[in-house]
């Protein structure tokens, strides 16, 4: 009885695994249209009919960092799903960024953003902050701060939202 | 550029050398707060005209303010660096700042403007919202700024919970209620939060007062207390005297 007293105060106690929130904003999906690292421009109109993760960060930004390898796991996990991963950087220049880039090797592209334009369309104040587009091109959900994106629950939430 | 890192090198050295016996040595003075309650102020005392109340939380934690402090005291702004965590027994921790009456801080508001100077007060993180709390009262007690020429607020964190992507930030109460009082707000270029200043701002400006931003360049939030502050951080540090200094200047002249 103490034992599954214990078990039952641990498995209430444990934090949200995912902490994808559904959201709650109102009006269309903001347009996103930035050059990556290597010169090719990213439209996210263009992937309409995929799940897309579009994450805003900084390297210096300690959760962002330490969560981007996760993120490549993610892309792994997530195999032939429908799915993207926008990284978009907020402000910072190609020098701040490149030595970080190097160093995680992100298997996806990081849209460079130096004015912030997307940052205010998008209505982001804080770093890192994630928004969940479905394959019908709406946002689905969102997250804010750091966490380890190739957790079995967050990994089940997006391929469902992709209909795999 | 090689040139330009030999000379910020050489003048931290310098600065890291400067004997004590030059800078103002602070005075220690008791204030009851009420309640049986009392507060210790360090007071980097000065001739000039202007008076800083501030750096609330970090009594013998931060040695960059306090070499601040000294630097101002010497250039003529008076600088009272009141522990109102001690004075209320709280733990020194960053969440224990909404837990200070504004009576105890105001109290010293008070004392402070006994001295006839223009009075200042500055704090930076979340102590910025027991400034505004008691720029509010200050306010409300004596129908306008009343000899309180201006507040500092560095790196304000005044967000109520957490920022959720794709909505607008609420802030604490405090936000948004000075009438008459100028606001100036610094916030590093290095942080997520410079995203948010220009909405802070309007929200600081709501009830009527004229809020000013500026963005430092090149460093993170807190950059003075950081254990891990890079050459540029390190600089500014030993500028943040003149920053501050600029930044009373230019509340005394938008003072209304």
């Amino acid at each position: 009885m103490k034992k599954l007293l214990i078990l039952l105060l641990l498995v209430f106690t444990l934090p949200a695994v995912a902490g994808l929130k559904p959201y709650e904003g109102e009006g269309p999906t903001p347009p996103l249209k930035l050059v990556d690292m290597q010169g090719n421009t990213h439209d996210l109109a263009a992937y309409k009919g995929k799940v897309v993760l579009v994450q805003f960060w900084a390297t210096y930004c300690p959760p962002c960092r330490e969560e981007m390898p996760s993120m490549n796991r993610l892309m792994e996990k997530m195999g032939d799903t429908p799915f993207v991963i926008l990284a978009v950087n907020m402000g910072e220049t190609m020098e701040e960024v490149e030595p970080f880039v190097k160093e995680v090797g992100p298997e996806f592209p990081i849209l460079m953003d130096p004015d912030g334009e997307s940052i205010g369309a998008w209505q982001v104040f804080a770093a890192p902050s994630n928004f969940v587009v479905g394959a019908d091109g709406k946002i689905h959900y969102t997250l804010f701060g750091g966490v380890e994106w190739d957790d079995e629950e967050i990994v089940t939430r997006l391929k469902e939202l992709s209909g795999s | 550029m090689r040139q330009i890192n030999s000379l910020q090198q050489a003048l931290l050295i310098l600065l890291l050398f400067l004997p004590v016996s030059v800078l103002a040595e602070a005075e220690l003075r008791t204030l009851e707060i009420g309640d049986e309650a009392e507060v210790d102020i360090r007071v980097f005392k000065s001739d000039g005209d202007k008076l800083l109340l501030g750096f609330a939380c970090d009594e013998g934690q931060s040695v960059a303010e306090e070499f601040t402090a000294e630097s101002l005291a010497e250039d003529g702004v008076e600088v009272w660096m009141p522990d109102m965590l001690g004075g209320y027994m709280l733990p020194k921790t960053r969440s224990s700042i909404y837990s200070i009456p504004s009576e105890g801080l105001y109290r010293v508001m008070e004392e402070a403007m006994e001295t006839g100077k223009k009075v200042f007060l500055i704090a930076s993180g979340p102590d910025t919202e027991l400034v505004l709390r008691v720029a509010n009262e200050w306010e409300a007690k004596h129908d306008g700024a009343a000899g309180l020429a201006g507040v500092v607020l560095m790196f304000p964190r005044l967000n109520e919970g957490k920022p959720e992507p794709g909505k607008e930030p609420e802030y604490v109460e405090a936000v948004g209620k000075t009438k008459e009082v100028p606001l100036l707000l610094l916030e590093g270029e290095r942080t997520p939060n410079r995203w948010g200043v220009k909405h802070l701002t309007a929200a600081l400006a709501a009830s009527g007062s004229h809020v000013h931003a500026k963005v430092i360049p090149d460093v993170r939030g807190y950059f003075f207390k950081r254990q891990d502050a890079n050459m540029p951080e390190e600089v500014v540090t030993t500028q943040l005297a003149g920053l501050i200094k600029a930044s009373l200047f230019f509340l005394g002249r938008t003072d209304s």
